[in-house]
């Protein structure tokens, strides 16, 4: 049966919105038992087996608690303000193509756009800590701008670099790209390209790490500090949404990582799309687990000594870095691989 | 963080080397079993000493209660918890009531360290948790049923002065060393 | 007054407005209850107004109304994280006053469970620290829960000894309350070397690392003409260069006779006193390891096991103890007056000493540099507000 093409694009992307609020609260959870491991304990353990009904219990719980807003908020400003952090968090995910054809929209300038619009959560994230009328949330969210802004550029040109070498934004074809094995043995996914690869793939997550404001960069929350940042003064649904629009991003920088550097839906069965997107799912969950496994190893640094990482270190070394690939594919005749 | 490129490369080389080390032993402990012991269904298993909630004991040939309602517990426990009234017999002397109140206890086993007749023992469980305080005020008969309900630590009056007191007779070389006989050193009653 | 400034709330980021922020008493890295009234300029503290006094329970009264026979159990809340040394210190100040011997068996086994409760608190201090410089879900968690899991292995040593896991009553005026069970001994040195291979690997994860050396070296600086002046003791007098430990200087319970090194640094900033603290580690576990090997046979007490409550008396007089706690110099002053009870009992609380060193050297400091140095003077307020 054929929709008309608004009706077919509106059921995927219902679809995909569901699949991803499920796969987020599920991460979660992988996120705490992964953790939990680390530090020689278990995680959640109770609720359903071994802990599998624990994102529920943890859902159903935000949704009956009582929404207390403080009085002197600013309320429109203060009411907005998850929407407008979700909605860009969750919109990310139109442009991903998790297999071949299996997708929203895959925009012929589709990392553009998604570097874009996930750039727009610090709107978002301002308003929250601006609208809780709270000097704690007010001071993270400064901080919070500060980070994002500066953690945005090498953010950019690190996702570039396989931009470069594909040469094209489109997403489905940087997968394309990386199709075929190098020796017959290595992969030709652009982690493995030498040395720009690399170097790219680690500027890629250390300006995750930063956009995501996790550890060591996650001196916006610092519970120790501040309790939790801009979200301080948010309870309930509100904060679900804050908690949902900050995992969605999380999973979707991971989608893109995993898109751009380690090839996609590509392996072993890849004609099948569900195997596809099978493997793009793995691979995403692994470059997931490697920020978490970062996340847990190291102590937070400060928010000059962060802005100084990026400013005088990233920056320039991300320039460089998309400058010599620019001149490297230029003097291949314009492709790489 | 580097900022001149005369150490660049060797301040990259030490950063990716402790980034390296630091991953590393959060990933070996990734491997270890976790510690954690599943309380309740699992409990671990308690020393011998373990000084867990109080209980009254009866004399293991008689039956009789080992309680002669003398008060030291009473005067020697710090937070002042136990409240006991002496009843006068004929052969001996009994507590008429014993109060305990153990919301306040400081489970320090002083009581248990001067009582001349063991019959107030510390166990080896502390599973009392409860909604209502009123149930942590342990009355005489509830100090007797939670004797016989769970297992009794190693401590006992006797006991405790005995491991604490200086031989008499000298032992060992080392005893020749040792302060002069109990009656002489300690002062006093109250 | 604090109170009316509180209420401004004028906000200049990087400007010349100040803004009044109150750290605590209800804060996760205050390390106990502990209010500092924070004025800042942007990121930057200029005033810190120390309030103290929110786990005030009235010791030293309590030490006019309980004996010398109940108080030991008593003392060790003062201190809780170290409970022993500052027990160690009470019944010091007592067999002190009171001249009362105490055997050298019982010596040698306060020095053991001092050394040990010194490895638990240091354990507690790194993991709380790494806490609160990296948050409470982030990778300061983690050395924290691995720095539990280690002083859960002394805890259960001590549980088996004792009996209590952090208030023990360990200690009784003329030498200690509980001898060594049978297996002890070898667990005890098993417990050892499985702290000593695990304080490598924390050092390795930290030592090199350079966001943990970021936030640390060169971070609140204690002088060492401001650290005498001040009278800061243990770690943070260690760590700014001098020379000074009670267990050298002023040798108690028999420590003149074990071997072992006095570590000290010169920087006087975080990173100084992390050095120190971890030095101390292996001191302690050398330590220990000596007092296993050499324990004397004997008796554990030159004083008949606690029979009533009134049965120590000293005779009129006064005195001060002091032993070298975990954090500094614990001391104990005792006014004796003949009876079972002290006339007067008077602490001093090492943290309570440390913590005036804070208003010093917190003006400068970034708001984020304010939580490594609490952490890194290590108050427990037990022994600040008794």
């Amino acid at each position: 049966m054929t929709l008309p093409p608004l009706a077919y694009h509106a059921l995927v992307g219902f679809v995909v919105l569901n699949v991803v609020i499920g796969m987020v609260t599920y991460v979660t959870l992988l996120e705490r038992k992964f953790a939990a491991r680390m530090q020689s304990r278990i995680g959640p353990y109770y609720v359903g087996p071994h802990g599998l009904l624990q994102p529920i219990a943890d859902a159903i719980k935000l949704m009956i608690k009582e929404d207390v807003v403080p009085n002197t908020a600013d309320r429109w400003v203060y009411n907005l303000a998850p929407i407008v952090f979700l909605v860009p968090c969750v919109l990310i995910f139109a442009t991903l193509p998790f297999a071949p054809g299996l997708g929203v929209a895959d925009l012929n300038i589709g990392v553009l756009f998604f570097l874009a619009v996930s750039s727009l959560e610090i709107v978002g994230l301002f308003m929250g800590g601006w609208g809780s009328n709270n000097k704690y949330a007010l001071l993270s969210a400064m901080r919070a701008v500060n980070q994002i802004i500066s953690y945005d550029l090498p953010f950019v040109f690190a996702a570039f670099v396989p931009v470069l070498l594909a040469g094209s934004l489109q997403m489905s074809a940087i997968v394309a790209a990386q199709q075929g094995v190098w020796l017959g043995v290595v992969p030709k996914w652009f982690v493995f390209y030498p040395v720009i690869g690399q170097l790219a793939f680690v500027a890629f997550l250390v300006a995750t790490l930063a956009a995501e404001n996790r550890v060591p960069f996650d001196i916006l929350e610092a519970e120790s500090e501040l309790v939790a940042g801009f979200r301080v003064e948010y309870s309930g649904m509100k904060f679900a949404l804050i908690q949902l629009g900050e995992y969605a991003h999380m999973i979707g920088t991971s989608f893109l990582g995993a898109l751009l550097f380690l090839g996609g839906w590509l392996g072993p069965g890849a004609e099948l799309p569900l195997v596809g997107a099978l493997w793009f799912l793995l691979k995403a969950m692994l470059v997931f687990l490697v920020v978490t496994w970062v996340r847990w190893s190291f102590v937070r640094i400060r928010v000059d000594q962060i802005l100084a990482i990026s400013w005088k270190l990233l920056l320039p070394a991300s320039i460089v870095l998309l400058l010599a690939t620019a001149f490297w594919v230029a003097a291949r005749g314009g492709h790489a691989v | 963080m580097p900022s001149n490129s005369a150490g660049f490369w060797t301040e990259t080389r030490q950063l990716v080397r402790a980034v390296g080390r630091a991953m590393g032993v959060t990933l070996r402990n990734l491997m270890r079993r976790p510690i954690t012991v599943r309380y309740p269904t699992v409990k671990r298993v308690y020393p011998d000493r373990f000084r867990g909630i109080l209980a009254l004991t009866y004399d293991r040939e008689t039956g009789e209660e080992n309680c002669i309602g003398c008060r030291l517990c009473e005067y020697i426990c710090p937070p002042q918890v136990i409240k006991v009234e002496m009843l006068k017999a004929e052969k001996r002397n009994y507590a008429k009531t014993f109060t305990l109140e153990l919301y306040s206890c400081e489970f320090c086993e002083l009581c248990v360290q001067v009582c001349p007749t063991d019959a107030i023992i510390m166990l080896k469980s502390f599973d009392l948790a409860t909604a209502d305080r009123r149930e942590l005020l342990l009355d005489k008969d509830r100090l007797h049923a939670l004797g016989l309900q769970f297992e009794p630590s190693w401590a006992t009056g006797n006991r405790l002065r005995d491991m604490q007191a200086p031989p008499k007779a000298p032992k060992a070389a080392a005893a020749h060393a040792a302060p002069a006989a109990p009656g002489e050193a300690s002062d006093g009653k109250t | 007054m604090p109170e009316t400034a509180r209420s401004t709330l004028e906000i200049g980021y990087g400007g010349s407005e100040r803004l009044t922020m109150n750290m605590g008493p209800q804060h996760p890295s205050a390390h106990g209850v502990f209010r500092a009234i924070l004025t800042l300029e942007g990121e930057t503290v200029v005033g810190v107004d120390a309030v103290i006094g929110y786990l005030h329970r009235c010791h030293e009264k309590l030490g006019e109304t309980l004996t010398y026979v109940q108080y030991p159990s008593i003392a060790s809340k003062t201190d809780y994280v170290a409970a022993m040394t500052v027990e160690l210190a009470y019944v010091s100040a007592v067999e002190l006053v009171g001249k009362i011997d105490v055997p050298t068996r019982a010596q040698w086994l306060r020095v053991l469970v001092a050394e040990l409760q010194r490895i638990a608190s240091h354990l507690l201090w790194l993991g709380t620290w790494c806490m609160d410089m990296g948050g409470a879900l982030g990778g300061g968690a983690t050395v924290f829960l691995y720095c539990i899991r280690e002083r859960e292995a002394v805890l259960d040593l001590f549980e088996s000894l004792t009996g209590a896991r952090l208030l023990y009553g360990f200690h009784q005026p003329g030498g200690t309350r509980y001898d060594l069970p049978a297996d002890w001994a070898p667990q005890c040195r098993q417990t050892l070397s499985l702290i000593e291979q695990r304080i490598g690997e924390y050092e390795a994860m930290l030592e090199d690392n350079a966001f943990f050396l970021a936030r640390t070296q060169g971070v609140g600086v204690i002088s060492r003409e401001l650290a005498q002046d001040v009278g800061v003791s243990g770690p943070l007098l260690r760590g700014s260069g001098v020379n000074h430990d009670l267990r050298r200087a002023a040798p108690y319970s028999s420590y003149e006779t074990f071997d072992f090194r006095i570590p000290v640094e010169t920087a006087g900033d975080c990173y100084a006193r992390y050095r120190v603290r971890m030095a101390e580690f292996r001191e302690s576990i050398k330590i220990a390891r000596q007092a296993l090997d050499g324990l004397p046979e004997g008796p554990i007490s030159s004083r008949p096991g606690v029979k009533s409550v009134g049965q120590v008396r000293v005779p009129k007089g006064e005195g001060y103890a002091r032993v070298e706690g975990a954090r500094g110099e614990v001391g104990c002053y005792l006014v004796a007056d003949g009876g079972p009870k002290p006339y007067r009992l008077k602490w001093r609380g090492a943290s309570f000493s440390n913590l005036a060193v804070l208003p010093h050297i917190l003006p400068g400091v970034k708001v984020a540099d304010v939580v490594a140095i609490m952490g890194s003077v290590d108050p427990v307020f037990g022994e600040v507000d008794r």
